[in-house]
């Protein structure tokens, strides 16, 4: 497919009519691969015409490394969005079907134990809990079995000075304390909730404030907006108060809120592509795009903190270019590839970002599709893209991105303060989503809480028994 | 690699090893072998007195290389370098084969950037993330930790944009290239001023030239359409520019949908709004069908007067 002269010599219009000659390069892809199949089925007949018609006719002729991988990924990816190579049950239209129960079964393997070869994990192992927890929840799992085992397993992981690290004598680190927090969220018992040790976790928070107004993700760790997303989960679901705790280094030079200097941060976080970064300079990346969105959304009504803090109409349109063509699933970055992971990144962008600027502004079929035709492993679990293996990790989100396809939700601020950080609390269910869908009733998974991605009331419960509780915390009042 | 174990080694034997606490049947167990199981034993032992010494840097050298994403034994051993005023030139050799066996990790990047902070120097850094670069020209981390280096040592020089260059010239869809260039030109507003004029133009020469091999990339349009915004100059160049690839009353002639996109935000600035709707109609139903419901949404915008004005 590499075109030889020159095309900045040609005029647009005879590039154009080259452009479009070759421009079926989709096509041709998916023709070669079916040839030797006698006829198509009804439904691959069904999928071809779906994919043309959403295809764009516009195609560079200019070879790249990008372009190269890209058609890569479109051999891999255009058997799954036609035929169903993996031969599962199809639903009625003509889309495999949610493979539950094979799912659930990986989810379970999921959770170990592992094999040495997996020491490699041995920082992440609150991540894998949380990942499987929130998966099978998704299912319709109830994980009332598993409540006992995730406590016991986390009380080993939280660091004496407050915060969850990895594991036993770890160092504490806001991804792990996010995962390990939610993960008890989702077990949602008394236990669960009294093994959190607030009063170090308030003040390991208070360590990780930065003077320019974000948090690192670990003493002397880095800082990007991870450390801030994470943060604020913890703050809003512990219903710990947002001044900074005496010690708090960031004190010194004049902070006394959490919230000091963090829309600015997040501010500068985003990019002149309209999306969001890591840290301010850096490439805009839908993972990030989520943990900044979420942050504004606990910081506030995302009507009032997303509208306040960032280019909305710049985001939304970065936003949608994220969505890969033909294949429907979501990339991460500009000129990057298709990934089951962004289903739930970018994805999970859209209930915050519709509740700041209006509705129905993103393609719910099209992720849909992906996530049933390409992103289902043939034994179970979910992957990045055809010919990757499932794990924990993609088969999370991918779920809680059909979850975001499949459900509309409606922000609403009622009456009555519920103390800081409450913002997240308003969330309702705006029912389903029922215009172009490609699922049936049995594809639906649960419904996500939009910020926390936790079983929605999950959070509600959580935040709510430690509004019960009683605040100490020596030397705040 | 032989198996290394303290349990027979004098020089730790007045360590008591401090076995793994998991509580019973534990989640995401790993049965760890007796070499990690034993040296992370050690290592809890060391951190819980404290103990910042050579015997730590070996021990913690020696866990990296089983487990390299392992961002507890990073940031001791980053604490044990200070303590021992270790010599960090000789850190960085260590690293660089360590970085290069672990390209997607996390931690190897931060640890990296806290050596360089306290040597004061970026000397040799910029050779070697593009050694980094080449086995991945996308890697977030390096790319990100590039940016720190820029910063920290004020290299916005000549030498940088022309590497960059390189690397957009490599392939013109390397979106984190891009955003590098911005980052060296436009980024980060040094000492409060304006990008000279001389400056602005020269990008937007570059980068029209850029789009004419490849109108339908989308890296070098956002790019183009990030200098309009941020120098606030007026679209009617732009405009010009995008008609080469778009002419919304030529519907057969139109091979950039971004281009599409950037008339109709310009005809929607300049109250146009049939254009503009022309515009739209055209990504929402043939250029850019998938995503109709966006294109849509913003041709209601464009009846909404808040938004137009
Ligand atoms: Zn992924």
């Amino acid at each position: 497919m590499a075109s030889a002269q020159d095309p900045t010599s040609q005029t647009p219009s005879s590039r154009l009519e080259e452009t479009l000659s070759t421009s079926a390069r989709v096509e041709e892809l998916s023709d070669s691969d079916y040839e030797e199949m006698e006829t198509l089925t009804r439904h691959e007949e069904a999928n071809q015409a779906y994919l043309k018609s959403i295809t764009s006719p516009i195609e560079d002729l200019l070879d790249t490394a990008s372009s190269e991988v890209q058609d890569e990924t479109l051999r891999a990816v255009m058997p799954f969005l036609i035929g169903n190579p993996n031969d599962f049950d199809l639903n009625s239209y003509g889309l495999p079907t949610l493979q539950r129960e094979k799912h659930v079964k990986f989810l379970k393997q999921s959770l170990g134990p592992f094999p040495p070869q997996f020491a490699a994990m041995d920082a992440s192992r609150p991540w894998v809990v949380y990942w499987c927890m929130q998966g099978l929840t998704a299912l319709g799992q109830d994980i009332s079995e598993y409540s006992d085992r995730v406590v016991s397993t986390f009380s080993s992981a939280q660091h004496p000075e407050g915060g969850f690290g990895g594991g036993h004598g770890q160092l504490p680190h806001l991804a792990a304390t996010y995962a390990a927090i939610l993960s008890l969220v989702i077990v949602g018992t008394e236990e669960a909730y009294a093994s959190i040790n607030r009063q170090t976790m308030y003040s390991y928070l208070g360590r990780m404030k930065q003077v320019d107004g974000g948090f690192t993700m670990s003493p002397n760790g880095e800082e990007d907006i991870r450390g801030a997303f994470c943060a604020l989960v913890a703050l809003s679901l512990l219903n710990l108060p947002l001044e900074l705790p005496p010690d708090a280094p960031a004190r010194q030079h004049g902070l006394t809120s959490f919230l000091d200097n963090l829309g600015e941060w997040v501010s500068r976080c985003q990019t002149y592509e309209g999306g969001i970064s890591a840290a301010p300079g850096n490439e805009a990346h839908g993972a990030y795009a989520f943990c900044g969105l979420g942050c504004l959304s606990i910081m506030g009504p995302p009507k009032d903190t997303i509208n306040k803090w960032l280019d909305v109409p710049a985001l939304i349109n970065w936003l949608n270019s994220r969505q890969s063509c033909p294949e429907g699933g979501f990339h991460g970055r500009g000129n990057k590839l298709v990934d089951g992971c962004y289903s739930h990144w970018v994805g999970g962008c859209w209930a915050l970002v519709e509740a700041a600027a209006g509705k129905g502004i993103w393609n719910r079929a099209a992720l849909g599709r992906y996530i049933l035709s390409a992103a289902q492993f043939k034994k179970g679990g979910l992957v990045d893209k055809p010919g990757k293996r499932p794990d924990a990790y993609h088969t999370c989100y991918n779920l809680a991105g059909l979850s975001w396809a499949q459900y509309d939700w409606k922000y609403e601020k009622s009456e009555g303060e519920r103390g800081e950080l409450d913002a997240p609390y308003h969330w309702q269910l705006d029912g389903e989503y029922t215009e172009d869908v490609v699922w049936d009733n049995g594809d639906m998974v649960n419904r996500v809480h939009p910020v926390f991605v936790v079983p929605f009331g999950k959070a509600e419960s959580c935040r709510k028994w430690f509004e019960e509780q009683t605040w100490s915390s020596k030397g705040t009042g | 690699m032989p198996q290394k174990f303290y349990h027979d080694d004098p020089e730790w034997a007045d360590i008591e090893p401090i076995a793994q606490d998991d509580g019973p049947h534990p989640l995401a167990a790993i049965a760890y072998t007796d070499e990690y199981s034993e040296a992370m034993g050690y290592l809890r032992a060391a951190m819980a007195k404290n103990e910042f010494s050579e015997r730590v840097l070996g021990l913690t050298e020696h866990i990296i290389g089983l487990n390299a994403a392992h961002y507890t034994v990073w940031l001791y051993r980053a604490k044990t370098l200070e303590t021992l005023n270790a010599d960090l030139k000789q850190e960085i050799a260590w690293l660089n084969p360590t970085a290069l066996s672990h390209l997607k990790n996390y931690q190897i990047w931060h640890h990296r950037q806290t050596i360089i902070e306290k040597l004061g120097s970026p000397e040799g850094e910029s050779d070697f993330i593009s050694t980094m670069l080449e086995q991945d020209t996308k890697n977030y981390h390096v790319w990100s930790y590039r940016q720190w280096l820029v910063q920290r040592f004020g290299l916005y020089t000549e030498e940088e944009l022309n590497w960059t260059e390189s690397m957009i010239e490599e392939d013109v869809r390397n979106n984190s290239a891009w955003n590098h260039r911005w980052f060296l030109v436009f980024g980060v507003p040094r000492d409060g001023r304006e990008v000279d004029e001389y400056t602005v133009q020269r990008e937007i020469a570059y980068v029209q030239e850029a789009i004419r091999k490849a109108p339908q990339n989308q890296s070098p349009w956002n790019y183009l359409r990030g200098i309009f915004k941020q120098t606030k100059r007026s679209t009617e160049d732009l405009k010009t520019f995008a008609l080469e690839f778009a002419n919304v009353n030529k519907p057969d002639d139109i091979f950039s949908s971004h281009a599409l996109d950037v008339l109709a935000d310009i005809y929607a600035e300049e109250q146009k709004k049939d254009e503009a709707k022309k515009a739209l109609d055209l990504l929402a139903t043939k250029f850019d069908p998938i995503r109709a419901n966006y294109w849509n949404y913003r041709k209601v915008l464009l009846d909404q007067p808040e938004v137009a004005a």
